[in-house]
């Protein structure tokens, strides 16, 4: 039977393949013819292709030093700076021109000319075909057209609106900078390059979407990042044909290794700094236009568990930071479980004391552990999403009433036992420690509570080794996602459960860099010391 | 490759799904449907052949109560004790559910009390079940009451709420006293699996005061084969326990050099060492005995803190420490009871006479004799070095 469903999903996966081919190879959809020398016709092209754009402005001129050439301006009126226009290029066309000497004779049908001597936008770009005029056109750019031409120069004189930097909202910071990604990748680049200036930066542009037309930029380090991570981004981009990427999670999920897993295997984060420290291990970034949230590529296990403030704090409470951060995941996801295991399997486990207590708590609870326990769990997640889509001003209320509602009120009317509270509102705060984890703990949260019902501890180690099983497979772009655990690793480990000093970590992650492995991003036997007095300084 | 990797997939889960339907053991029970059992007494029924099984259970609805209030609930008790007669123990326990209507849960079971009559009859037939039921610990304390079991059960303690946790906590309390020692039922098994050393077991009665009625560990029963045969008094445990190396502290008092009053001395430390020797047929055991303590107490005006008044001191404790253990042997060799296992070390160190010597212990058991060097020494004084009174010089 599952052979027969199979058979039926991979029909229809082809049979879409075909139809989206068929689509895209119509006629008509191609613009990919040359641009022609006559202004009219070109025009007359133009205006039939973008009809029904209002926003549209076609600024027609004649210019020269006798106002014999002709030329034309289109222009997005929505997306351009028009103050920039008319002094960068309408007016050094129009009246500089006139002010040339007569001796001066230029060719103004030659695209070069013109853009070598009048245009002083430095952003600009020869076109020679329909379609990358489009292109520009609708990204923003002026197309001067100019009458015996076969080329068009785009100019990017557009205006974009930018938040300005702000902290980040999703990864706040004690210690460290507060400058987060904004929408405009061109800022985030700028801020990237802020943290390396290196002339071995690299900055690879893609257009993805068909219709979207998104910038979406890959930024590493020549000579760091390994050669083939760059090759397999690049392919696995290329690959990707879609009608828009609106976020990075649209290019996440179309790139990602295990789209089946729960867990991610593309990090992301609103901070410069922390996606610098990145690229210089070795890793590359994934910018996409519109966006403050740039991916990074690999991803292991471990780096979930790692903050920025780790780095920039002293060694000793960060390790702890480590530790407690890695204890919260385990909490978040098998609190409840355990909870249900021991009170309904394994009493026996229980302190008498504490038993007694527990029983007690219980005496009046109609709902059987497990079920009691998939309520809270679940009136929580319900009161977080409802937390987070709420404007902040009401964001509040439902804090207070799901205060009432989970902790007083239930226990209160005998619903639930106060334990109970205790367990889900611990693993609740847990969850959040680790915030690249939270989706995969919330599911893992349920798996667990499940087994834990079904079979109690042995459901519990089963659901466990299956977990430790597919964490063990998992790859991301090539690198073991328990890296540098599985396989152990002892110089990766240096940064795992805790964080060693600074001037410990001499070498770049082996697993990342991987074919200079032996990479160093500091001279070895950095440890300070105060200065003292050598032997062989002393006279 | 798609088509492999969905099928793995699947398989996989399949294998899951029957691991989970393989789990034997799948007893899923509620917290709240659990009678926990925290004591248990033994006593013989009225009925003849038929023993009495009275179980301690936490009331659940009202365990919490007293406890949070503080002021407790007035005369609602946080425990019901519930007996049922049976032809064995496993027997009474499943009776005990025509009561409680749910299954006992034992393994929170703190201790087995077992009465005067059962102890008296031994307790090799009624042991099995504790050891072999799988929710029952075998750190389980096992004692013997002096009159019936129920009857220590049912008093209810006046700063615990829990009878059966009191009686736990009592025994736990030899250690400042050594006057007795707790034996669970592990210890107590495999006493009574060696053939010729005696098991003991703590001893509880019931002393009446004006305020009611109270539990007190009076010593120690004496068995025999599982049998009990006689009891310990606090002063004859302790001497079994300086030859045991058991004591842990406890209270030596001397009179003073002067004899005008006492000093109390507290064990600090206590090591012992045996050896068995056969001279000639004659079993000598030699026991010595280093003994270390601190001087707590005096009730005399003489400065006892000094070397020659230390060292009388000291002598008059070994005497006290040997008439212990004198009397713990003496009682050991009326009930012809081997309570120090002299027996075990006997066949460690002389593993051919043995052969012999076990046929006939009983009749040598008597005979042996005991060397007994002991070394004792104060080591401090505690806070004060001289005695609170005015000092000479102004008199």
């Amino acid at each position: 039977m599952f052979g027969y469903i199979l058979k039926k999903i991979r029909y229809f996966s082809l049979k879409n393949k075909n139809e989206y081919m068929l689509q895209n190879t119509k006629p008509g959809k191609n613009n990919s013819e040359p641009i022609s020398p006559y202004l009219e016709k070109n025009l007359e092209v133009i205006k039939g292709i973008l009809r029904d754009c209002s926003d549209l402005t076609i600024h027609e001129f004649n210019f020269g030093r006798d106002r014999r050439f002709k030329g034309a301006l289109i222009f997005i009126n929505s997306m351009v700076d028009k103050e920039g226009i008319h002094k960068n290029i309408l007016q050094p066309l129009m009246y500089d021109a006139l002010l040339l000497q007569d001796n001066v004779d230029m060719d103004f049908t030659k695209i070069d000319t013109i853009r070598k001597n009048f245009i002083s936008i430095t952003d600009n770009l020869k076109v020679t075909l329909l379609s990358d005029l489009l292109d520009n056109l609708l990204a923003g750019a002026s197309i001067l057209l100019i009458n015996g031409s076969k080329e068009a120069l785009a100019i990017k004189s557009g205006k974009r609106e930018s938040r300005s930097i702000e902290e980040p909202g999703t990864e706040a910071v004690v210690r460290g900078p507060r400058e987060g990604f904004v929408e405009n990748v061109k800022v985030n680049i700028a801020l990237i390059r802020r943290k390396i200036k290196d002339t071995d930066l690299c900055v690879e542009k893609f257009v993805i979407g068909e219709k979207s037309k998104t910038d979406v930029y890959i930024v590493y380090i020549k000579n760091v990042a390994n050669p083939k991570l760059v090759e397999e981004i690049r392919r696995r981009l290329k690959r990707i044909k879609t009608d828009a990427i609106l976020e990075s999670g649209y290019i996440e999920q179309f790139i990602e290794d295990s789209p089946y897993s729960i867990f991610p295997t593309i990090s992301n984060s609103e901070k410069p700094d922390k996606v610098a420290a990145k690229i210089l291990e070795g890793r590359a970034a994934i910018l996409v236009d519109g966006t403050p949230f740039v991916l990074v590529v690999p991803m292991v296990f471990v780096e979930s568990f790692q903050s920025v403030e780790d780095y920039y704090a002293r060694p000793y409470l960060a390790s702890i930071m480590r530790v407690i951060r890695f204890l919260s995941y385990i909490i978040s996801t098998l609190g409840p479980a355990i909870y249900v295991a021991l009170t309904v399997f394994h009493q026996e486990l229980i302190p008498t004391q504490l038993l007694i207590s527990i029983a007690e708590g219980r005496e009046r609870v109609p709902f059987p552990a497990i079920l009691e326990a998939f309520l809270m769990i679940f009136t929580f997640d319900i009161l977080r999403e409802a937390g987070v889509r709420l404007p902040k001003a009401v964001g509040q209320t439902v804090g207070i009433v799901g205060a009432l509602v989970l902790g007083q009120a239930s226990v209160e009317a005998g619903l639930i036992s106060p334990i109970m509270v205790i367990v889900v509102s611990t693993t609740a705060i847990a969850s959040f420690a680790v915030p690249a984890q939270t989706d995969s703990g919330t599911i893992l949260r349920y798996i667990y509570l499940a087994l834990a019902g079904i079979a109690g501890g042995f459901g519990i180690i089963m659901g466990l080794l299956a977990t430790l099983l597919h964490l063990a497979s998992l790859r991301s772009f090539g690198i073991p996602y328990l890296w540098p655990i599985v396989p152990l690793d002892f110089t990766g480990l240096k940064d795992v459960f805790i964080r060693m000093p600074l001037w410990t970590m001499s070498k770049r992650p082996k697993a990342i860099v991987w074919e200079n492995y032996d990479s160093y991003n500091q001279s070895p036997g950095l440890m300070p010391s105060p200065y003292k007095k050598d032997k062989s300084d002393s006279k | 490759m798609e088509k492999k990797m969905n099928f793995s997939i699947m398989k996989f889960f399949l294998c899951f799904f029957l691991l989970l339907t393989l789990s034997g053991c799948i007893s899923a029970r509620e917290i709240n449907d659990l009678e926990i059992v925290i004591g248990m007494g033994v006593d013989k029924d009225e009925n003849p052949g038929k023993i009495l099984l009275t179980a301690q259970l936490v009331k659940e609805d009202t365990a919490g109560g007293a406890s949070g209030d503080g002021s407790g609930g007035g005369d609602s008790k946080a425990y019901w004790n519930v007996s049922s007669s049976g032809k064995s123990i496993f027997d009474a326990v499943r009776q005990i559910t025509h009561k409680t209507g749910n299954r006992l849960f034992i393994s929170h079971n703190q201790a087995v009390i077992f009465g005067n009559d059962i102890a008296a009859e031994g307790l090799q037939e009624y042991i099995d079940y504790f050891l072999r039921a799988h929710e029952m610990r075998p750190t389980a304390l096992i004692l013997v009451a002096e009159e019936k079991a129920s009857d220590i059960l049912n008093i209810k303690p006046e700063a615990e709420e829990f009878p059966a946790f009191n009686i736990a906590k009592l025994v736990n309390s030899y250690v400042f006293t050594s006057h007795f020692y707790k034996v669970n039922m592990k210890d107590f098994a495999s006493c009574l699996m060696g053939a010729t050393t005696a098991q003991l077991a703590p001893l509880v009665s019931i002393i009446q005061d004006e305020d009611g009625k109270d539990i007190y560990v009076s010593g120690m029963a004496v068995f025999k084969n599982g049998k009990m045969v006689g009891k310990l008094h606090h002063d004859e445990v302790r001497g079994l326990l300086w030859v045991l190396g058991k004591v842990k502290s406890g209270v030596i008092i001397v009179s003073s050099p002067d004899e005008q009053g006492k000093a109390v001395l507290e064990i600090v430390k206590a090591k012992s060492k045996v050896t068995p020797e056969i001279e000639d047929g004659n079993i000598v055991m030699h026991i010595k005995i280093k003994e270390e303590s601190s001087l707590s107490e005096q009730t005399t005006t003489e400065n006892l803190a000094d070397n020659k008044a230390f060292e009388k001191i000291q002598e008059a404790s070994a005497e006290v420490i040997r008439q212990e253990i004198m009397a713990a042997f003496d009682i050991s060799k009326e009930f012809n009871a081997d309570i120090f296992g002299f027996s075990e070390m006997l066949h460690k160190k002389y593993s051919k006479e043995w052969k012999t010597i076990k046929d006939n212990w009983d009749v040598i058991y008597p005979t042996i004799e005991l060397d007994i060097d002991i070394e004792t020494k104060i080591i401090k004084t505690d806070l004060l070095k001289k005695p609170v009174m005015p000092s000479e010089e102004e008199n």
